[in-house]
């Protein structure tokens, strides 16, 4: 028997007057993105609210037993504990050397690379390959570059008469590496981005701008850069963010060391917390450090309005 | 009717499966090792457990050991504990003092035949308390000199052997032997224990000079890393790294089972890296120094978590891993904790890789030899230890400052 549906199905039942249309339409979409919000409250919000409990107390990942210290956990992180300063100082340092350097070199690569010229695929592939490269396998490899003497870059060191320090074994040297190797990783991603934001700056402009005489770097300070604000804005948040959470690549190439110099914020509270199985207090240090980014964050939201 | 006969014959099949899988027992075991040789050996030990318990099967699960401690720690965290397995000594007491580890003294009281008496005292040390036993030693191994006998040669050198056999073999020669190694091969005279020696090895690097040198990097509480016999130790290996060159310094590769270094100190598990070495090899003692002989153990035990779901049928399996028949049996990759097996000429022929006269060695070592320390607090204290033992492995550095350095950023935990 084939089924019609009459208006009376669609859009109000006899028995269920109270169903209007309107709100089964908003049941049915609610259970269609029902799965999205389950997943986001139980592995996105859950988590997050369950960190900011464990921060509140003393709990021994081993012995499973958590007491609750209220804001001892903070405390002492902010004011007894010294390795934690020198730990946010390891981290400004980085994201202080990092974040001009991958915007400035992305930027450069992106002026180069937006127009279209033969092999110019070619190019913008090989930077932004090591971006998908996996993260384990870059730090690898530029463990084995960076050795003492034996090391591939001092060896090209050697050859032009300079004696290359032992990169990774000094502390000021292994956090050099640790930024330099870090951009050429993630640059490509920037790249992208800008060339993106160049590419919809429409001809006309700079057309108009030679017509007038503009010389080349008049056009880039004068029209370019302004209309590529809010790109650079965008990738400023996200590399700052980045840099502050880098984890991966310091736990490759040199576990925080040597002499804690690399001891950035995440990798310390990996260490707090699956090393020493001290989780409340590892947590205490991620609610920290999530303020630090959030803060760093909206203060260049507002640099940013205050600009335009 | 018909759909429903069909459903209740399906259900009762499906009951019978897992009544079935039930009775069938399976006990995870997780350990350091992939090694087919080991693993071969091992399971081993289920086969013939099975002529006792022929439901019962037993899964190995390898974590490399670099991540071993950690990763057992989040499977007991996260609710999904193994039955059964292998735990370093550096992690004995911490996991003892949290109560995750089960009484193992009835299940051995009550294994037939089983002789508890017949395991040394001092390897017992980590692993009881009063008359509780957290884990059985299962591999009471010492620090002994690999040495690539084609390189000694090649140098027109006596090898190590023959030196201790002359009762030459000391720190002093050591030095020197390395340093004409290097000289005259171009290849590493010596090699941290699997190259780790300046990262997740620290211990094992500094610890048997130390010893050898009369002192001890700590004792009853009192850190020892800045008393004289220490500080002239490291200062010889300092030397060595940095004056001699011989030693593979930090930040470089130099592989002794690649043949990238003339020794290297290890222990006989590693044996079976060798064949595919392709050079002649050989173990030899630890270089002896202004202490004497002081050969340093490395020690691992197998226990059962009291979290696991059948922790009776898991000690009954530790208890027949360390029957004396089976530990004979693993006594050539993991040597044994158990006096009868230790004296026997089944342990020093136990090794197809390794000749008598240098099992010998081992079983000597073992004799003589001290555990590594371990304590409650290890990995605080290792990370503590780091930064300042970094600053010690560059050419430049003040080791007796170093060393001071480490005992004031350790005293506290100690």
């Amino acid at each position: 028997m084939a089924e019609t549906l009459s208006i009376r199905d669609t859009a109000r039942r006899e028995d269920a007057p109270w169903l209007t249309l309107r709100m089964r339409e908003a049941m049915e979409a609610w259970l269609f993105i029902s799965p999205t919000v389950a997943g986001f409250l139980i592995f996105f919000v859950g988590p997050l609210i369950a960190v900011v409990w464990y921060s509140l107390t003393e709990w021994n990942l081993l012995t499973q037993q958590a007491t609750f210290v209220g804001l001892d956990n903070y405390g002492d992180a902010l004011f007894r504990n010294p390795d934690f300063w020198h730990v946010v100082r390891n981290s400004v340092i980085f994201a202080v050397g990092l974040v001009p350097l991958n915007m400035a070199l992305a930027l450069l690569l992106a002026l180069a690379l937006s127009r279209r010229f033969a092999g110019v695929i070619i190019f913008r592939t090989v930077f932004f390959a090591p971006v998908v490269t996996s993260a384990v396998a870059w730090a690898i490899v530029w463990r084995f570059l960076l050795q003492g003497e034996a090391g591939f870059v001092n060896q090209i060191l050697a050859q032009v008469g300079i004696d290359g320090p032992n990169w990774l074994r000094e502390p000021n040297w292994a956090m050099a590496a640790v930024i330099v190797t870090r951009v050429i990783k993630m640059v490509g991603l920037n790249m992208i981005l800008y060339i993106a934001a160049l590419q919809a700056i429409p001809r006309d402009y700079e057309a108009a701008a030679r017509l007038e005489g503009a010389s080349g770097w008049q056009i880039f300070r004068w029209i370019v850069w302004p209309l590529l604000g809010p790109t650079t804005l965008v990738i400023m948040v996200i590399t700052t963010i980045g840099s502050f959470k880098v984890f991966d690549h310091i736990y490759q190439m040199t576990g925080g060391g040597p002499e804690n110099g690399t001891l950035v914020l995440a990798y310390y509270i990996y260490q707090q917390g699956f090393q020493f199985f001290d989780v409340g207090y590892a947590s205490a240090l991620a609610m920290i450090m999530f303020v630090i980014v959030m803060v760093l964050t909206i203060v260049q939201l507002a640099l940013r309005r205050r600009d335009t | 009717m018909k759909a429903t006969m069909k459903r209740m014959t399906t259900t009762v099949f499906a009951l019978g499966m897992m009544s079935g899988s039930l009775a069938a027992a399976e006990l995870r075991f997780t350990i350091w090792t992939g090694n087919e040789a080991h693993l071969k050996m091992l399971n081993g030990f289920v086969d013939s457990f099975k002529a006792k318990r022929p439901d019962v099967t037993v899964k190995y699960e390898t974590i490399p050991p670099g991540d071993y401690t950690q990763k057992l720690t989040f499977q007991l965290a996260g609710g999904n504990p193994p039955d059964a397995g292998w735990l370093m000594e550096d992690a004995a007491p911490t996991f003892a003092a949290a109560g995750v580890l089960e009484d193992l003294a009835p299940a051995l009281k009550k294994a037939e035949g089983y002789d508890f008496a017949d395991f040394s005292k001092p390897a017992l040390g980590l692993w009881t308390a009063g008359d509780k036993v957290y884990g059985v030693p299962f591999s009471t191994s010492p620090f002994v000199i690999f040495y690539n006998k084609d390189l000694f040669d090649k140098a027109g050198l006596e090898d190590p052997n023959a030196l201790a056999a002359k009762g030459e073999w000391n720190m002093t020669k050591f030095q020197e032997v390395a340093k004409k190694l290097k000289d005259t091969t171009g290849k590493w005279g010596f090699e941290f224990k699997d190259g780790q020696g300046y990262d997740t090895r620290i211990m094992h690097a500094l610890m048997p000079p130390i010893r050898a040198a009369g002192g001890d990097v700590w004792a009853d509480k009192q850190c020892g890393f800045d008393k004289p016999e220490a500080v002239a130790a490291v200062k010889q290996l300092h030397d060595m790294v940095f004056k001699d060159k011989s030693i593979v310094p930090p930040g470089e590769q130099g592989d002794y089972f690649s043949g990238g270094a003339a020794m290297t100190i290890n222990q006989i598990s590693r044996a079976s890296l060798m064949p595919k070495a392709g050079f002649k090899w050989g173990i030899a003692p630890l270089p002896t120094g202004a202490g004497g002989e002081s050969p340093v153990i490395g020690q691992a035990g197998i226990v059962v978590f009291s979290a696991g779901k059948q922790k009776e049928l898991a000690a009954e399996f530790v208890a027949h891993m360390t029957t004396k028949e089976n530990v004979a049996a693993a006594a050539q990759f993991f040597p044994p904790a158990r006096k009868t097996v230790l004296d026997s000429d089944a342990f020093t022929k136990s090794n197809n890789l390794i000749p008598p006269e240098q099992m010998k060695v081992v079983a000597d070592a073992i004799a003589k030899g001290k555990v590594l320390p371990a304590h409650e607090k290890s990995p605080q204290i290792l990370a503590a230890m780091k930064p300042r033992v970094d600053a010690l492995w560059r050419a430049n550095a003040d080791v007796a400052a170093s060393l001071k350095a480490v005992c004031t950023a350790i005293q506290p935990l100690l």
